[in-house]
């Protein structure tokens, strides 16, 4: 191999470096980190986006070199030289890709290892998932639960999931965190949010029809906050926004995901329309209360015409309290024309 | 072995007329035959059921549910493949009476109905994988167009959430199962033989018998949109419980992979034995083309992994139509047990989609840089560290499943270490192009396209292998692209350059090389345009396998929309090309690229028994550069024989 060619395949790696880099640069790959454990992954992310730019610029500079160098005349018949190959130059790249992707491996255990560690007293909230949607109890006397994640700023928290049917996966992007939820086993997650803001949880694990609806909110708060937040759940059961309110459990349970139903505002065609469920019930010869009641914890008893059967998710009855369900059967009733 | 084809066979086309009367036509085995059997068969199916329910008084007597599975996915296709004559030696055989002497009737093609029939030549079973397979592409494609014009803004607007699900589930199935590992299998069964200077596959029956196992697998995949409730909706991993609680179309997924994957195992099993027993003289396993290879630990890897995937298949849809617990909690099942199972089948499947894909740029490579392969025996080598290593690494697919916790840094040494041989063989290729006389022809096009390409895909493969990056990366957009970058950067374009690379030797014809060109620039920009941008849409927050999105994620995923619709249209000049350039292009010599490995040293198309005299094996396949160099000596060949050069 002469000096030039050395010189002008290093070129084109520079070249192939610079532009992958710029690429790595300008894109925001990466959502802004809001918890320590982001920040860590952030960290990961970025080591081993440098190693992976520094190879694939030698692959592509070979490529381009070759391309352009050793391209035979249409009319040119003569073979390459009959190099059958190079037993130090194997050497060379079988032991360098190992000690790089060693080293992505001991600096990904070593993240892997502080992320888990959740501390010596964390929040604890326990984590309900079900189709197609996501219930949060917090500690406390109150046994407070609502369907919106509220975490105070800079404390550790250990998430305990658990799914009542299929397995969800929860994911909050800025969180950088994820785990399924997982029917019949606990799963645990830990997150230690930094910054204050807004965020959505998504699920991430193909779980039916409603998947893609299966969003729950999530905010950062101060611990003050936090406090009040709970005290307020705690004390207005039958208020706006309470435990009970029919339109706050028809929003967590994420009926709206499949459902239409004017007074809650939802426009969904997967399932019956709501609004029609006294003509429902009529045809399927029932008092309509019984029938909508029915309809929530037996939901494959009775089918309206043109749907399925094994659609509506069957774990309301063990997701809602008594109370909620007996709220959010005269909501529909009070819905219907 | 049951039928050895001597060499001193004439040429024979299918020589027995065509039976007369409705009687024999009626009895003839064919798709006539298959008319009236399959509709026997079903009932067979039918009664058995509706008579063992009503003996054990289980309620309803008559179950759409287990007839589906037993009458419609078991017996029905027994019936189809009985019908067509898939059966007919064997059958004759067990019941004592006596076999058709072999006429090799049902050898060669002369016109294109003999494509729709049983046929136990190896080059024509080849062909009949390819055009199948490039039928499912083509369906699994038109599905991918659909989700694309779905997702190409957020909310809803063509198709409900359930069906969206359905075509998702639908492209990745038929794309995974009834197009790459079938379509690798075809190129091999039309070029293995061929290349190890056998006349045939070593059991030319079990071949005919796995090819049209394909068309009803792929037949039941699609049959899966006219069960009431939709398609399969679950992805193609499945995942229980879903899985056991989804409308009754679930099924049609459960079953076909069980007939798709008995046609993998059956042509793995052929494989090996035809490698390991029908190699020429003088083709010692040091000597074999590096394709020849990549089958060989392909084979054992569909071999070992397959049943598992089977077994877990078959366990899911037990849990719904036998009421077992063998993945739901509530009656004692554990719900990681299916995903343990399915991605110990499913990681190594990732490599037997890879490694047939590795000897096709293998032998495109060393052909068109016109230099011997650079490091021939550390290649073979890699390929056996691969086989090994791929069965250690299934649970990162799993980093954020629950897993044991322990188990997740050792999978992820696993999987980082498989890195390695994978480095070698790329390292490998771009040293062999190192000062050779490089011709820029499609095949070659297409391999530099996947160097490339398979270079971003593993590179991507790395991030997820670190456990705290898979961790913010799983069921993301990112996984979509990682898979697009390996299965179809990867894959795919290996398929087209091997398609490429032997239509000359198919089909005796040349095929169009500015059409060719065009089709591979399409495919690159359309390609990259469509998944390249899936990797920041998916870490910034865009899960995979929805049908609605966030707002935000608008505009990217137009841009990849109409760069997927480019990539759907660069495939109609594929077909345009294939069609038009099979009737009429240009007739092919014997060799046109002055390649080494035996294939090449007969004509084109081959005759149909592949050699007219044993091929004596005298070196390496890529003996380029040494003047008077042979691989192997046909026909009396008056060639000086050189000095096999050291690797």
């Amino acid at each position: 191999m002469r000096r030039g060619s050395i010189v002008r395949i290093t070129i084109y790696g520079v070249i192939a470096g610079a532009l992958a880099s710029l690429v790595a640069v300008v894109v925001p790959w990466l959502p802004t980190s809001a918890s320590e454990e982001m920040d860590r992954i952030t960290f990961v992310f970025w080591f081993t986006t440098v190693i992976c730019i520094g190879i694939f610029a030698i692959v592509m500079a070979v490529i381009a070199y070759s391309i352009l160098k050793f391209r035979a005349e249409p009319d040119d018949e003569r073979d390459g030289p009959p190099v059958h190959g190079h037993t130090g130059l194997e050497i060379v790249w079988t032991a360098i890709p190992t000690v790089l992707v060693t080293a992505i491996a001991i600096v990904s255990a070593v993240v892997l290892a502080k992320n888990d560690d959740v501390g010596n007293n964390p929040l604890r909230i326990a984590v309900t998932a079900q189709q197609f949607a996501w219930k949060f109890e917090y500690p406390g006397p109150d046994k407070v639960t609502s369907g919106e994640l509220v975490l105070p700023l800079n404390k550790p928290v250990k998430l305990t999931l658990h799914s009542l049917d299929v397995i969800h996966s929860f994911w909050v992007p800025q969180f950088g965190q994820k785990s399924d939820a997982v029917p019949g086993i606990e799963t645990t997650l830990t997150i230690t949010p930094t910054k204050l803001g807004s965020y959505s949880l998504v699920c991430t694990e193909l779980c039916g029809l409603g998947h893609a609806t299966m969003r729950a909110p999530v905010s950062v708060v101060s611990q003050a906050d936090y406090e009040a937040y709970l005290k307020q759940e705690a004390s207005g059961g039958d208020a706006p926004g309470g435990s009970n309110d029919p339109a706050a459990v028809f929003t967590s349970a994420g009926c709206g995901g499949c459902h239409t139903f004017a007074p809650a505002g939802t426009d969904a065609q997967v399932g019956p329309d709501l609004n029609q469920l006294a003509s429902d019930a009529q045809a399927a010869g029932e008092p309509v209360e019984d029938y909508i009641r029915q309809s929530i914890v037996d939901p494959n008893a009775k089918i309206a015409a043109g749907y399925q059967a094994g659609v509506m998710p069957t774990a309301y009855a063990k997701s809602l309290t008594a109370d909620q369900i007996d709220a959010l059967v005269q909501y529909l009733v009070k819905g219907q024309k | 072995m049951t039928e050895t084809v001597h060499v001193q066979h004439d040429q024979h086309g299918p020589a027995s007329p065509p039976p007369r009367g409705l009687g024999a036509r009626l009895r003839a085995p064919g798709f006539l035959r298959a008319a009236w059997v399959m509709p026997l068969f079903w009932a067979f199916g039918f009664g058995v059921v509706v008579f063992f329910r009503w003996l054990g008084h289980y309620d309803p007597t008559v179950d759409w549910a287990v007839i589906t599975v037993v009458a419609f996915l078991t017996t029905l296709p027994i019936g189809f493949l009985t019908g067509i004559g898939a059966f007919d030696y064997w059958a004759y055989y067990i019941s004592g009476r006596p076999t058709r002497p072999e006429d090799h009737s049902s050898h060669g093609a002369t016109s294109w109905k003999d494509y729709f029939k049983v046929n136990t030549d190896h080059k024509v079973i080849g062909v009949q994988y390819l055009a199948t397979t490039f039928f499912f592409f083509v369906a699994g494609g038109m599905m991918a167009m659909l989700v694309r014009a779905e997702l190409a803004r957020p909310d809803m607007q063509f198709v409900d959430t359930q069906t969206y699900n359905g075509l998702v589930s639908e492209h990745a199935a038929l794309m995974i199962f009834l197009f790459i590992i079938p379509a690798f299998a075809g190129l091999a069964n039309f070029a293995v033989p061929l290349m190890l200077g056998a006349p045939d596959m070593a059991f030319p029956r079990l071949n005919a018998l796995s090819f049209w196992l394909l068309p009803v697998a792929g037949i039941m995949f699609l049959a899966a949109f006219l069960a009431p409730g939709g398609a399969f909706a679950t992805g193609w991993t499945s995942y229980a419980p879903l899985a056991s609680e989804q409308p009754l179309g679930q099924v049609f997924f459960n079953m076909g992979v069980q007939w798709a994957g008995a046609s993998s195992i059956m042509t793995a099993l052929n494989f090996l034995v035809t490698i390991i027993t029908m190699r020429a003289p003088g083709m010692t396993f040091w000597r074999m083309p590096l394709l020849v290879w990549a089958n060989f630990t392909t084979s054992l890897l569909v071999v070992i992994a397959t049943p598992f995937i089977a077994g877990s298949q078959f366990f899911v849809m037990f849990d719904r139509i036998l009421h077992t617990h063998f993945f739901t909690p509530d009656g004692g099942g554990y719900t990681l047990g299916y995903q343990h199972i399915f991605w110990f089948y499913s990681h190594p499947a990732v490599y037997i989609m890879m490694l047939p894909g590795f000897g096709i740029i293998s032998e495109v490579i060393a052909v068109f840089s016109r230099k011997p392969i650079f490091g021939y025996r550390l290649m073979a080598l890699s390929l056996m560290g691969i086989l090994v290593l791929g069965f250690s690494v299934w649970a990162h697919h799993m980093f954020v499943a629950g897993l044991a916790p322990w188990l997740r840094v050792p999978m992820m040494v696993t999987s980082m270490i498989i890195a390695v041989p994978t480095g070698i063989k790329i390292f490998s290729w771009l040293a062999t192009m190192w000062e050779g006389r490089i011709q820029l022809r499609t095949p070659m096009l297409f391999a530099l396209g996947f160097l490339s390409m398979f270079v971003l895909g593993g590179l991507s493969g790395i991030f997820l292998a670190s456990v705290p990056i898979d961790i913010a990366a799983s069921d993301t957009y990112f996984i979509v692209a990682h898979i697009h970058y390996v299965l179809f950067g990867g894959s795919v374009l290996t398929i087209f350059a091997g398609v490429y690379y032997w239509f000359p030797k198919m089909t005796g014809r040349m095929y169009n090389e500015r059409l060719g060109k065009l089709h591979f620039w399409l495919t690159f920009v359309g390609f990259n345009g469509t998944f390249f941008p899936m990797h920041w849409i998916g870490l910034q927050g865009m899960p995979r396998r929805v049908a609605d999105y966030s707002a935000e994620f608008g505009d990217w995923n137009m841009i990849i929309s109409v760069f997927s619709f480019l990539l759907g249209a660069s495939t109609i000049v594929f077909f345009y090309n294939m069609i038009t350039s099979w009737h009429r292009g240009p007739i092919a010599p014997g060799n046109p690229w002055r390649a080494m490995t035996l294939e090449w040293q007969v004509s084109s198309p081959p005759p149909v028994f592949n050699f007219d005299e044993i091929p004596q094996v005298v070196a390496g396949p890529y003996e380029y550069g040494i003047p008077g160099a042979r691989h192997a000596i046909l026909s009396g060949g008056h060639a000086e024989v050189h000095e096999e050069v050291k690797p």
